[in-house]
This record gives structure tokens, C-alpha cells and sequence, in this order.
């Protein structure tokens, strides 16, 4: 197309997530309430809206239900109501179910869904508004004038795997606009440059992330109960070594969501979160669930969870950063979707109050914390805000911890610290533990039945990128790792990539490299997170390219 | 100004087709995308743009409103309109009504109303979910302009086109005047992604959607009562493997020895499943038999010569049409069409090989082969003898030829059948019993299915799949005519210029067309892949047509170019025989290659999954079983198949 090519919008929102939508959705709402007539655009790199969206999920339908008109919210695209909640302590042979659990923890009464429904949904109702929803483009770049934001690029496309343009070369589009709201989810792109452009995350503790893998699984008549929800933790993990555990959810349709969910603050280089999640539906209490059913669908992602104490300034001049790009999850419910329609919402009151008086720069948009500090994202975030920080001490040093917290509405005797994932890792000479792959030594070969090998699941995710473009891994500086991530640390992304991205490739003289297998990349940015000296960094491909979750 | 018309499709995508109970396909589930192919047309069209001072580009569908959706990324790539032929009355089209419906859409819109127009039609080669290569050539045919079909890249240049046609082992240069109709092969410049801008464009654009009504189209034109082919059946084929057999041995020698002792005594078949016995209906007694063919007689092949030799799919060709001619009235001649320049020695072959009579047109000028010219002497020698069934072999050039000429006799055309047999067609309606006919059996839907395909139109044209049939035993003492004919060439036919001819090192076409393709994978790296080049050298020297290919991270690792991929995102073939060395199994590569005839693994570990996917397996380095392989292919193993060139 033509070289300039540039195109002008009020609002643009990064990313048709729950917290994308809510925000369209809602600003609509705003725009008509105060007469004001504006171009509200919404791009999403997943070919498809739903495409690259994966969670639990339960929901928390408060949020939603304020949103949405009575009718739309009744056509919500729920899959079925929580009818029973378990939580179960695993031990390598048994399981006990917890008699009661913490009352933050409790499901009874919200409604289990597939979060793609969800925003295939909530996108249709945001385009009923005139929101113009546009899947398929990504953008890496944010356009600045006087160190302000003023819009965004998106990728330059038809460049082949050495940067050099090819026949089909189309250079990307400008998209400037008055106001830009992120809400990329995890780790989001452009989140990560802007909060480092503006120090935004001078007042907070670092954020800490869990990776998340997820199945969907069609089952025999009777292996669960429709409704019936069930929390694990314990085996395989270890509650000195590793914080998380799994889930499993009963749909309608003998479909069964399970899913399970390691802190990536881990310390030993060679822990393989897919693999342990293999090894955790040996189990008998999670085979049995499965049993002569087949795998539907796979995915994975990271969950910021740091909490109130991790989270960013979410505003600065011209734009705002809602839901997980801003880290706005729940702990230790683990849950966001409900908070990021919030933040959404409350995005939606201070951009339509900004556009109004014809200011939007950062004092303007202040307005969006005092309404976030007004809301349940406080009000949810606030009480556990150390939660997560003492449960880096184990699990049962830290749930005594965070038992006092529960009765002193958050508080600790001491302020915990947080540190960031990767500096979590130890090198392979330093980490004492008995490595991931001695522990389970035995549970390791895949049957392709009711356990997959890596590159397998990646085929159920449907992932797809054209070969034909430049790497999206960066690899910051060759050199550096191949003497740090390689040497030092084993080539942990080999390890924590849930995809079989990274192959620590070893040569007939026997010198060891990376080679990457970007095409099998599920966006999950564990490594853009994890990779000890922050060695790789994850940026968009071409719009389009990724995972093709249907009902994730 | 000349105007880009790009003639697209949507399509389930391939990956996610299933077909439900009743033998239909189901596209509900599976997520739709552009045609593939008609993709690469599209970028085809953008990239001819950029060679022209200004050019308007559309892009023209004919399928359900649903269609909008390929029709508005065509408008976000950069086409400037978009045109949809909707209407419920078109369900049931064959190739022939939706070439016809498409030509009369486009005679609508103002084209093809003579040879002085300026516009371009770019199309796809063929549809994922139809694979017949047909409609370009139809359109093309009503239209009455010249055409290029399978290119790779196209060249605008002094007002003409130059295009790059992929023929049997290598390629064409091709001169066409304008208007001209061009269909491309996924091989040139793959689809450029939309702009962003350009969906913005794309949401503001109305797609124009017309009914038949619009573009004056009878009902009698379209749907199943226009089309003159019908599918009469479709049933199942079992495309699972059977129990893999493997090698037993101690060394690379010993186990060779055994994997040439296994392929001979065959591989392992899986136990037919026991198919439902069609109800069979008991026709009303009062039913009428239909013959209507209108005296028509006799199946006439087309001898198709390359380099001065008879191709060998046309060889094959005259089994079937021996075999039809067997079961039809006594008498029934096989008549075969011989076109070029000094091939009188070669119709004698054709009598040798089966035919009854070998009608020749001798013409310095026709040496080489040409849709226009040659589908024009094909309809004189049809108005002439009148055949019942005319056969190509679905070649480059035969796949494009016969549907030209089917529009001309108004014949439909049934595609790449694998099997052709006289039967009869009841319809229990009407108490009519439609015989003898022929019946074209095709593989569809990814080779799930086996279609049958009944035409009611005289000839009845069908395509027959290089390789499926034996060469028919050669014998001298068979006696036969030979009858020249001299057809009325039109120069007005003469407009298409062969620039160049090339076979040989067969362009990015070979591994479709390779009856071997040997795989190196990850596993096979050490030496470089220099035993797999080898092992595909010396059987190539043995006179088998073999390619050398590899598995994705090889590809990673920039040993193996990206067109030699095999699997999910590299190509997907179907040779004779598969050798995959070193290459673990992964379900991505296996999508790739499951289609193969025969499959050998090699594969130092027994627990690979490749194991599970092949036919023929060996436990071993590779680095010890290729050179001992390399050596039996040099003393004449050829894996069972025929030594050819
Ligand atoms: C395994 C798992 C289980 C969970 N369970 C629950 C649960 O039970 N209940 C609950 O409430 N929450 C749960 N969560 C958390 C919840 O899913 C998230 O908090 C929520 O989805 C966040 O919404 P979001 O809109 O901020 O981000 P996302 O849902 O991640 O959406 C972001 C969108 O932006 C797009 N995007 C990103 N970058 C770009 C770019 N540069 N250009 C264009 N587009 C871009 C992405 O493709 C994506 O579509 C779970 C999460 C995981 C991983
Ligand atoms: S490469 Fe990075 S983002 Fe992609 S799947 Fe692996 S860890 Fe996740």
C-alpha cells in the first residue's frame, strides 16, 4: 500500500481480552450517555477474537452483570453452574479432600465458562455498539511525539526470516489516537516497554507469574459430574520447592476443563511445568476423570500474581493499562476475568470524562486509580496483597502466614519481599534439590492417550506461524547466553517452555547452541519471564499467527 | 485500464473437514478460509497491479452469504470490489454450471464480450474440498478467451503476459495476449497479510451480492438440473495403517537384506471392514431403461507426447478404455487422438498398447502442446466420430484440456479418477434405468472417500490419476488403423506463445510428482544429510523418479530448505514410497506424508512414533543402514516399483 500509511482513531485498545472488551464496551456506553460521537477501535493479534484467550475459568458474574444490559448478560455464553467444590491434597498414591476451604476460595454459585465464548461474545455485543473490532494485526511498537504516546504501529508483514523484505513486503499501519487503553493480558508487548519508558513500576514490588497449561477433554458418560469443580495441590509438587497445583472442572457435554499451574518462581533450571502436569493426570484421582476420553484442545499461558503490592501506575499521559497487563488478578482465588471487565469499566468512566474536558494527560487520567481504588479490584486485591510474597517461603510456612494475614485484613508482622521469577532459578551447579526429571524419573514417557509430549499438544492448540518472517524470540545478546542460559543454567527454556520452542541442540564436535522452533510458540511469554538474565524477549509475530484456541 | 478479476473461493479449513453421516461434508464445524490456492491468485492479481499503470482489481465469488467474509480480507489485501453470486437455487452445481454461473457473472459485469477487452481473470488452480482444477479452464472456454493454468509466477510485460506454467517435471514459459485467464499452483508469492488500514476499508466496502434473477441465469442453467454430472455415490476408504513390519538383523547388511525380503512378500493390510451392503431398492417393474447416448459410440483417449515420446499416463490410459470398451456392445472401438509433429512411429505404439484406431493429426506446428488449439481439434474429431467416453490422464495438460473441451461438447468432467466401470443409474423417481453409463470413481475429501460420478452427456469426460493403471502389455502383432485427420486451426488459436520448454530437475512441483521421497529428520543430521541426498541419487540413476525431503527442525536448523518440508505447514504428498530416516513421527509431519503408498521408517529408536505410521520399519543408525541400503539401490532395488523415464 501507499508508504504513509496512517490511519486516526479517539480510542484504540490493544487486545480483545476480557478487559479489551469491557472497555470498549463500556466506553460505548459512556460516549452515548455524555453525547459524544467517537471511533473507538479494538486490535487483537490472534487471528480470530477468542483466538489466543485461555483461563480457568470461573467466573465471578458481578462484574459482567453491571456491564451488560439484563438481556445481554442472560445470553452469556455460560457453560454450566458450579455445583460442587473440592479441594484436594495430593500424595503421590492418595488424595484428601480438604473438609472446608478458606471462604475467598469458594466457587458455589458462579458459572464455569470457556473465556473464548466469552469474548466471541462479549466482541459481538462491543460491534452492536460501533466498535470497530479488527483480529488478526499486532502491534510491537508504540508511537511517541514529545515522549508521548500518540498511537501505535503494526507489524510490517512479507519480510522473510533474515528481515529482508520479500515481493508480498506490506509495511505496517499507523494508527494514531487520542487515547491508547492496553490490555494486553499477561505480559503484555507494549505494557512492558511503556512501563519501563515511564518507570512505572517505581513504587511496586515486581510482579511474579504463574504458567498455566490447560486441556479440554471429552469424556465418557459419567467420569464427572456436570458443574462438579475440584482444586488440587501437593503432589507432584513439592510444597518446599514449587507453589501451585491443578484443577479440574466438569462442563455440560461430558466435556472436562482441567488445567494446572506452577509459580514460575521456581529454583530448580530443569523443572518442566507441561511435563509435570503430564505426571500430575497419572494420578488416579485425575486419571480416572479422563479415562478412555480423547484431548479436544491445549493451550497455555502465564497469570500475574503478584497482587495489589505488584502492580503497576497504570496510566500516564494518552494511556491507561487494564487487566492482567496491569496485574489485576485475584489472589489466591486466581482470578482476573471479573476484575478486568472492572478495570474496563472504570477505564471507560476516565477516558469518556477525559475526552469530554479535552484532557488527557496524566493528571486527567489519575481518575481511573481513584476509581479503581473505589472498586473491587481494591477491594479484592487489597486484604491479600502479601499473599502471594509469603507463599515464596513454602507452603505451609507461608498458609500459616497468610492465616494471620486472613484475620488482620492483610496485614504482616514484617513486609515480605518479592523478586523477580528468573532471579528465582538457580544455576544447574548451585540448585541442591533433586532435579525435575530424577523425581519423576519414571512417569517421563508420554502415551499419547492420556499424557502428551510437547510438540503434540502444540498440534491441539492448532498453532500456526508462517516460517516466512523474522523470529519473534529475541535473543538478547548470543553470546552472554550461550556462557549464562546455556552453560550456567542448562538451557532451562528447553524446560520451562510448554511448547517445545527451544531445543538445546548439541553439534558433532558437541558444542552446545539454542535453536529455536518459533512456529510452535503458544504465546504464553513464560519465557520473555523466566529465562534466567531476562535473555529472551517475546514479541508479537504477524497478527494472525499463534494458537487458535476454540473453547479455552 | 486494464481490470484484475480474481475468481475466489472459500473453504472449510482442510484440517478441520469431516464429513458427517450422510457422506456430505459438514462445513459448519470447520472454520473457513480462502482457497489456498485462490489465495496465491489474489496475490497473483496485486503483484500483476504493480507491473501495470493502474489497474482496478475485484475479486468474484459464487458460494453462501457467509462467503463476504474471504471476499472482505480480498478487499483488505487490496482489491478495489467484490462481487457474490448467491442464491440457494445454485446448491447441487457441478464444475460445469459453477463455470458456466461464474462466466455469466462476469458477462454481467461487462466481460467477454470479445477478444479486444482488456481485462485478466486469476483464479486458483483447484479447491481443497473439489480438487478439480476445472473451473478456470470452463470459465475461461465461455468466455472464449486463452488461458494458463498451474503457474507459478506470473510477469506483465509489453501488454502481454508471461507466465511460468509447472509442467510434468519442469516448467513452461508461456506468452499470452490480454484478456487471458491464468490459474496459479500454491508455489509462487505467497498471500500478502492485509493491512490494517485495508480492513478498515475492507468493514466500509459493501460486498455486491447477486442473485440468479440478476444475471438472468434459468434454473435449467444451474443447480443439479444444469449440472450434466452428478454424484451418484460416496462411500468410505479406511485410511489407517496396518501393523508395521520390521526388520530383523545384526548389522546394516542383514538388515536391508530383510526390509527387501518383507517389501517383497507385501505389508500388512488391514481386514476390509465389512461394508453396509447398500439396500438394494427394487425397481418398479414398469421401469423404463434409458439409453442416451443417442447413438453415440466408443471411447477416444487423448495420446499425450512429450519430448517425442508418449507420456506414460497416456499409455496407462488405454487399460481402462480397453477394459470400458470390453464391457459395452460388441465392437465398441478404443480410439486415441495423436497430435504433434512427425509421430507416425508413435501411433503404431498406441496400436501395440490397445488401441483400435489412432486418429492422427500430423502438423509441424503443433509440436508442442496447446489448450487452444488442441481442445479445438479435440470437439472437430468429437463432432466427427461421436464418442460415448472420452479419457485423459489428469496431467498438467489433461487436467486443463478436458474440461476447455467439456464446455464445448457440454459434457461435465469428473477429475484424477482412480477407477472407471460401465454400470447403470436408477432413478426410482422418475421408473428410469439410465445404462450403460460410466461410472468415474475419485477420491475426495483429503482421500477419506471414494465419490462415484455419473454424467448423462455424451462424451462422458473423465480424468484418469497418473499411475493408478498398468501400462497395457505391448504387443506387436496387434493390428489397428491409423486414419489421419485434418482439423480446421483457427489463427486466431495461435495466440498463446511457447517461449521456452524445460524438463528435467522438476522445479518445487517434483515432490508431488516423486514416486519415491526420501525424509531426512532430526535424527539424520549428523553427516549433513549427504546419505540421504545419495540414497535419492542412486535411485533416480536407477531410472525412479526420487526426491529428497525433510522434516521441520531440519528446516530450523537451515540444512533443508524450506520447500522441501514435509507436513502440517510444509507440503503434503503421497509417493509410491515414503523412506523417512531419522524423523520421529510428530503428528505435524505425519499429516504431511500419511497418503504414501508404502511407508519405511529407520529410526534408531524403537519407541519413535514413526513406528506407529509406517509399513515397513527398521531399528538401526542410519549412519549403517543407508550405505548398505544405497548399495542394494545401486545392484537394482527399486522398492518394487517400475524402472521408467
Ligand atoms: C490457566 C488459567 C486459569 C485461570 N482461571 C481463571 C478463573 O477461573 N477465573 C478467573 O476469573 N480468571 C482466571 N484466570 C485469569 C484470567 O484468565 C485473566 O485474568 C483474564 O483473562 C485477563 O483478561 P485480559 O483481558 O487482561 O487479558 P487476556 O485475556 O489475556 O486478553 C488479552 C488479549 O490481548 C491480545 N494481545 C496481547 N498483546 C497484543 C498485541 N501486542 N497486539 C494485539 N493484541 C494483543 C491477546 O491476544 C489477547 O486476546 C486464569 C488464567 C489462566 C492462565
Ligand atoms: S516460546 Fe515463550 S511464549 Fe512461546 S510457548 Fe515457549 S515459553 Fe511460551
Amino acid at each position: 500500500m501507499n508508504s504513509d500509511d496512517t490511519i486516526s482513531t479517539d480510542v484504540l485498545i490493544v487486545g480483545a481480552g476480557p478487559a479489551g472488551l469491557s472497555s470498549a464496551i463500556h466506553l460505548a456506553d459512556e460516549f452515548q450517555k455524555s453525547g459524544q460521537n467517537r471511533r473507538i477501535m479494538v486490535i487483537e493479534k490472534g487471528n480470530a477474537v477468542g483466538a489466543h484467550i485461555l483461563s480457568g475459568a470461573i467466573l465471578k458474574t458481578d462484574a459482567l452483570k453491571e456491564l451488560l444490559s439484563e438481556e445481554e448478560y442472560t445470553n452469556l455464553p455460560f457453560d454450566c453452574e458450579v455445583s460442587s467444590d473440592k479441594t484436594l491434597k495430593l500424595s503421590a498414591t492418595g488424595a484428601f479432600a480438604l473438609p472446608f476451604h478458606p471462604p475467598v476460595m469458594d466457587n458455589m454459585g458462579n458459572k464455569i465458562t470457556s473465556l473464548c465464548q466469552i469474548c466471541r461474545y462479549l466482541a459481538t455485543l462491543a460491534e452492536a455498539r460501533g466498535v470497530e473490532v479488527y483480529a488478526g494485526f499486532a502491534v510491537n511498537e508504540i508511537l511517541y511525539e514529545n515522549d508521548k504516546v500518540i498511537g501505535v504501529k503494526t507489524i510490517d508483514t512479507g519480510v522473510n526470516y533474515q528481515g529482508e523484505k520479500q515481493k508480498n513486503y506490506q509495511k505496517g499501519t499507523s494508527v494514531l489516537a487520542r487515547i491508547v487503553i492496553l490490555a494486553e493480558g499477561t505480559r503484555g508487548t507494549l505494557a512492558k516497554q511503556l512501563k519501563s519508558k515511564f518507570d512505572l513500576r517505581k513504587d511496586a514490588l515486581p510482579q511474579v507469574y504463574s504458567l498455566g497449561i490447560k486441556e479440554l477433554w471429552s469424556v465418557p458418560e459419567g467420569n464427572i459430574k456436570e458443574g462438579a469443580v475440584y482444586h488440587t495441590f501437593g503432589y507432584p509438587l513439592d510444597a518446599n520447592e514449587e507453589f501451585g497445583g491443578g484443577f479440574v472442572y466438569g462442563l455440560k457435554d461430558n466435556k472436562v476443563a482441567l488445567g494446572f499451574a506452577v509459580g514460575l518462581d521456581y529454583a530448580d533450571p530443569s523443572f518442566d511445568t507441561h511435563a509435570a502436569m503430564q505426571v500430575w493426570k497419572q494420578h488416579p484421582s485425575i486419571a480416572k476423570f479422563l479415562k478412555d476420553g480423547t484431548l479436544i484442545e491445549f493451550g497455555a499461558k502465564t497469570i500475574p500474581e503478584g497482587g495489589w503490592n505488584s502492580m503497576p501506575k497504570p496510566y500516564t499521559d494518552n494511556v491507561l493499562i487494564v487487566g492482567d497487563s496491569a496485574g489485576m488478578v485475584a489472589m489466591p482465588a486466581l482470578k482476573g476475568v471479573h476484575l478486568a471487565v472492572t478495570a474496563g469499566m472504570c477505564a471507560a468512566k476516565a477516558v469518556s470524562k477525559a475526552l469530554l474536558n479535552d484532557d488527557t494527560s496524566e493528571k486527567s487520567l489519575s481518575y481511573y486509580k481513584e476509581l479503581i481504588d473505589q472498586s473491587r479490584i481494591y477491594s479484592e486485591m487489597y486484604p491479600y496483597r502479601n499473599f502471594r510474597a509469603v507463599m515464596t517461603q513454602g507452603l505451609y510456612v507461608g498458609g500459616l502466614k497468610f492465616g494471620i494475614q486472613l484475620l488482620t485484613n492483610g496485614a504482616c508482622l514484617f513486609t515480605p519481599k518479592l523478586e523477580h521469577d528468573n532471579v528465582a532459578s538457580k544455576k544447574v551447579s548451585e540448585y541442591t534439590g533433586v532435579p525435575f526429571k530424577k523425581r519423576f524419573e519414571d512417569k517421563l514417557t508420554f502415551d499419547k492417550k492420556l499424557t502428551f509430549d510437547k510438540v503434540t499438544s502444540v498440534f491441539y492448540s492448532g498453532t500456526h506461524h508462517d516460517e516466512e518472517q523474522p523470529i519473534h524470540l529475541h535473543v538478547n545478546d548470543i553470546e552472554d547466553f550461550s556462557e549464562v542460559n546455556i552453560k550456567q543454567y542448562g538451557t532451562s527454556c528447553q524446560y520451562f517452555c510448554p511448547a517445545d520452542v527451544y531445543e538445546a541442540h548439541i553439534d558433532k564436535e558437541g558444542k552446545r547452541s539454542l535453536k529455536i522452533h518459533a512456529e510452535n510458540c503458544v504465546h504464553c511469554k513464560t519465557c520473555d519471564i523466566k529465562a534466567p538474565n531476562s535473555a529472551i524477549t517475546w514479541m508479537t509475530p504477524y497478527g494472525g499467527d499463534g494458537p487458535q484456541y476454540q473453547n479455552l | 485500464m486494464t481490470t484484475i478479476i480474481s475468481l475466489m473461493k472459500q473453504v472449510p479449513l482442510p484440517s478441520q473437514m469431516r464429513m458427517g453421516e450422510d457422506g456430505l461434508m459438514d462445513r459448519t464445524k470447520a472454520k473457513s478460509i480462502i482457497n489456498v490456492d485462490c489465495s496465491f491468485a489474489l496475490e497473483a492479481g496485486l503483484q500483476l497491479k504493480s507491473m501495470m499503470k493502474g489497474a482496478k482489481l475485484i475479486v468474484c465469488s459464487m458460494g453462501p452469504p457467509s462467503f463476504e467474509q474471504s471476499l472482505k480480507t480480498a478487499i483488505s489485501m487490496g482489491y478495489d470490489e467484490a462481487y457474490l453470486l448467491s442464491d440457494r437455487r445454485l446448491g447441487g452445481s457441478d464444475t460445469f454450471t459453477t463455470g458456466f454461473a461464474l462466466s455469466r457473472m462476469l458477462k454481467h459485469l461487462g466481460f467477454g464480450k470479445g477478444l479486444n477487452e482488456d481485462f485478466i481473470v486469476v483464479a486458483g488452480r483447484q479447491t481443497s474440498d473439489g480438487d478439480t482444477a476445472h473451473v478456470p479452464s470452463q470459465v475461461a472456454e465461455n468466455l472464449g478467451i486463452p488461458q494458463a493454468t498451474f503457474l507459478e509466477n506470473v510477469e506483465f510485460k509489453n501488454s502481454t503476459i508471461i507466465a511460468r506454467r509447472i509442467i510434468e517435471g519442469g516448467y513452461q514459459m508461456l506468452k499470452l495476449p490480454i484478456p487471458c485467464t491464468l490459474s496459479f499452483t500454491p508455489t509462487g508469492i505467497p498471500p500478502r497479510r492485509p493491512t490494517l488500514s485495508g480492513a478498515v476499508k475492507a468493514r466500509n466496502t459493501q460486498v455486491t451480492v447477486f442473485n440468479t434473477d440478476d444475471i438472468h441465469l434459468e434454473d435449467s442453467q444451474i443447480g443439479l438440473l444444469g449440472s450434466p454430472t452428478i454424484v451418484a455415490k460416496v462411500s468410505s476408504i479406511r485410511s489407517e495403517r496396518a501393523p508395521i513390519i520390521m526388520s530383523q538383523g545384526h548389522s546394516g547388511e542383514e538388515l536391508v537384506k530383510d526390509l527387501m525380503k518383507n517389501m517383497k512378500s507385501g505389508k500388512n493390510s488391514l481386514e476390509a471392514i465389512s461394508k453396509k451392503e447398500a439396500k438394494k431398492v427394487e425397481m418398479p417393474s414398469d421401469s423404463e431403461k434409458v439409453d442416451f447416448r443417442n447413438g453415440a459410440s466408443g471411447i477416444l483417449t487423448w495420446a499425450e507426447v512429450a519430448n517425442g515420446k508418449l507420456s506414460r499416463p497416456s499409455l496407462e490410459l488405454l487399460t481402462p478404455a480397453v477394459n470400458l470398451a470390453h464391457s459395452l456392445e460388441e465392437g465398441t472401438k478404443v480410439r486415441t487422438l495423436l497430435i504433434g509433429s512427425n509421430v507416425q512411429e508413435l501411433a503404431k505404439e498406441l496400436i501395440y498398447h490397445g488401441s483400435d484406431e489412432v486418429i492422427i493429426v500430423d502438423d509441424a506446428r503443433l509440436q508442442e502442446y496447446r489448450i487452444l488449439l488442441f481442445s479445438s481439434i479435440f470437439a472437430q474429431v468429437i463432432k466427427a466420430y461421436k464418442p460415448e467416453i472420452a479419457l485423459f490422464a489428469a496431467t498438467t495438460a489433461g487436467r486443463e484440456l478436458a474440461p476447455r473441451i467439456g464446455v464445448k461438447t457440454k459434457s461435465g468432467v469428473t477429475a484424477d479418477c482412480t477407477a472407471l466401470e460401465i454400470g447403470e443409474h436408477r432413478d426410482n423417481k422418475k421408473k428410469i434405468v439410465y445404462a450403460p453409463i460410466l461410472e468415474s470413481r475419485r477420491p475426495t475429501y483429503g482421500e477419506s472417500k471414494l465419490a462415484t460420478i455419473i454424467g448423462f452427456v455424451c462424451p462422458q469426460i473423465s480424468t484418469a490419476r497418473a499411475g493408478t493403471f498398468e501400462v497395457p502389455k505391448r504387443d506387436e502383432e496387434k493390428e489397428g488403423l491409423i486414419t489421419p485427420f485434418t482439423p480446421e486451426l483457427n489463427e486466431q488459436d495461435f495466440v498463446t506463445e511457447i517461449l521456452e520448454t524445460h524438463r528435467g530437475e522438476g522445479g518445487l512441483s517434483s515432490l508431488f510428482e516423486a514416486d519415491v521421497i526420501v525424509t531426512g529428520g532430526r535424527g539424520a543430521l549428523s553427516d549433513d544429510m549427504i546419505l540421504i541426498k545419495e540414497l535419492a541419487s542412486a535411485l533416480n540413476t536407477q531410472g525412479v523418479k526420487c526426491e529428497w525431503a525433510s522434516s521441520r527442525p531440519v528446516v530450523d536448523l537451515g540444512v533443508c530448505e524450506y520447500a522441501r518440508q514435509i507436513g502440517q505447514t510444509g507440503k503434503t504428498v503421497r509417493p509410491k514410497v515414503y523412506i523417512a530416516v531419522g524423523v520421529s513421527g510428530a503428528i505435524q509431519h505425519i499429516v504431511g506424508m500419511k497418503e504414501s503408498e508404502s511407508i519405511i521408517a529407520i529410526n534408531k529408536n524403537a519407541k519413535e512414533s514413526i513406528f506407529a505410521n509406517a509399513d515397513f520399519g527398521i531399528v538401526g543408525e542410519y549412519e549403517d543402514i543407508l550405505p548398505a541400503l544405497i548399495k542394494e539401490v545401486k545392484n537394482g532395488f527399486v522398492f518394487g516399483l517400475d524402472k521408467d523415464k
